[in-house]
């Protein structure tokens, strides 16, 4: 199924064109960091490391369009670059386990948008409330991490 | 003067951090990973604000107040992406400089987005003193938004055109 994404005529012109391939590359990349750095940043406030003026509710929800815009547009640009070498990703161990950290990221960072208002009105930052954000923090580092080396690991990207 | 840059790259290839992390498997990844860790830090912090004087996903709190309250991760994060971008650097300087690419981001886009990021957060509270952002403040907010996406342009042009390969 992979193979037949890859061999796409779309994709293939997506491979072959370097002006293409960067223009996806750096959508990618920008939204990533950007996507990434406001889902930390709330992680930092209920920990109580950043931002501490701030009511986490209101920083919560100033953070909310920008973290799931700049997700939206990574996940789409991360899956055209997939797309050029998708039958190799796809059996690469390495990008199987970064997906599943997203995946578990992704839920965490779902859960903490949910119970964002209850933690707020709390006299003091429930114990679960910091225990899910530093999960948050260490989980988006390891996404990090596994990018980096499936190009060391694999050669593919 | 470029061979005084050269000089000054073959010194730092010759470090002790620089052979280390170009002789090891594994610390090239690790200074790729700082640099990305930094930047997401950096970047999300820097282009919220940009996008909040732009008026773009705007809530209750000004430019100012966002800018003032991501201060301490703002800079932290350069710290960590610079750090990591040095070694990045220390590792194959001759290489890197020789690529266009990198060039222009390390001695034109980055040094002009960093003097226009200093300059947004020295102005930001004039521009924010009314409920709406000045004109002036959004046009500063997308200015550096396009330099920061420049950086990256020239970065991933870098990337794919560098004839170093870390297997």
């Amino acid at each position: 199924m992979w193979e037949v994404l890859q061999h796409a005529g779309w994709v293939t012109t997506l491979a072959t064109s370097r002006g293409l391939y960067g223009l996806v590359s750096v959508v990618h990349y920008s939204t990533v960091f950007f996507g990434v750095g406001t889902i930390v940043l709330l992680d930092l406030r209920i920990l109580g490391v950043a931002d501490r003026d701030q009511h986490l509710s209101l920083l919560a929800e100033q953070l909310r369009p920008w973290t799931w815009m700049g997700f939206a547009s990574a996940v789409f640009s991360g899956f055209l670059l997939f797309a050029t070498e998708a039958g190799d990703f796809a059996a690469a161990t390495p990008f199987r386990v970064k997906m599943l950290i997203i995946v578990l990221a992704v839920i965490s960072a779902l859960c903490i948008e949910w119970s964002v208002p209850k933690w707020d009105r709390a006299p003091v930052m429930p114990v679960t409330a910091r225990l899910v954000a530093l999960i948050s923090i260490m989980l988006w580092l390891g996404a990090i991490l596994v990018s980096v080396e499936i190009p060391a690991l694999t050669g593919l990207g | 003067m470029y061979d005084v840059v050269l000089a000054c790259c073959r010194w730092l290839e010759n470090t002790p951090w620089g052979a280390t992390v170009r002789g090891s498997s594994w610390m090239y990844p690790i200074a790729l990973w700082l640099h990305f860790v930094g930047l997401s830090m950096w970047l999300g912090t820097s282009l919220a604000v940009d996008l909040r004087l732009m008026g773009v996903g705007a809530r209750r709190q000004t430019a100012a107040e966002l800018s003032n309250g991501f201060f301490a991760c703002n800079w932290i994060g350069f710290g960590v992406a610079f750090l990591g971008g040095f070694l990045l650097l220390s590792a194959e300087a001759t290489t890197y400089v020789a690529n266009t690419g990198f060039r222009l981001k390390l001695a034109v886009l980055t040094p002009l987005a960093m003097i226009w990021h200093l300059v947004v957060q020295r102005k930001i509270r004039l521009w924010t003193q009314t409920e709406q952002t000045s004109a002036i403040g959004k046009w500063a907010g997308l200015i550096e938004l396009s330099l920061w996406i420049s950086v990256v342009t020239a970065s991933v042009g870098f990337l794919l055109t560098n004839a170093v390969i870390h297997a």
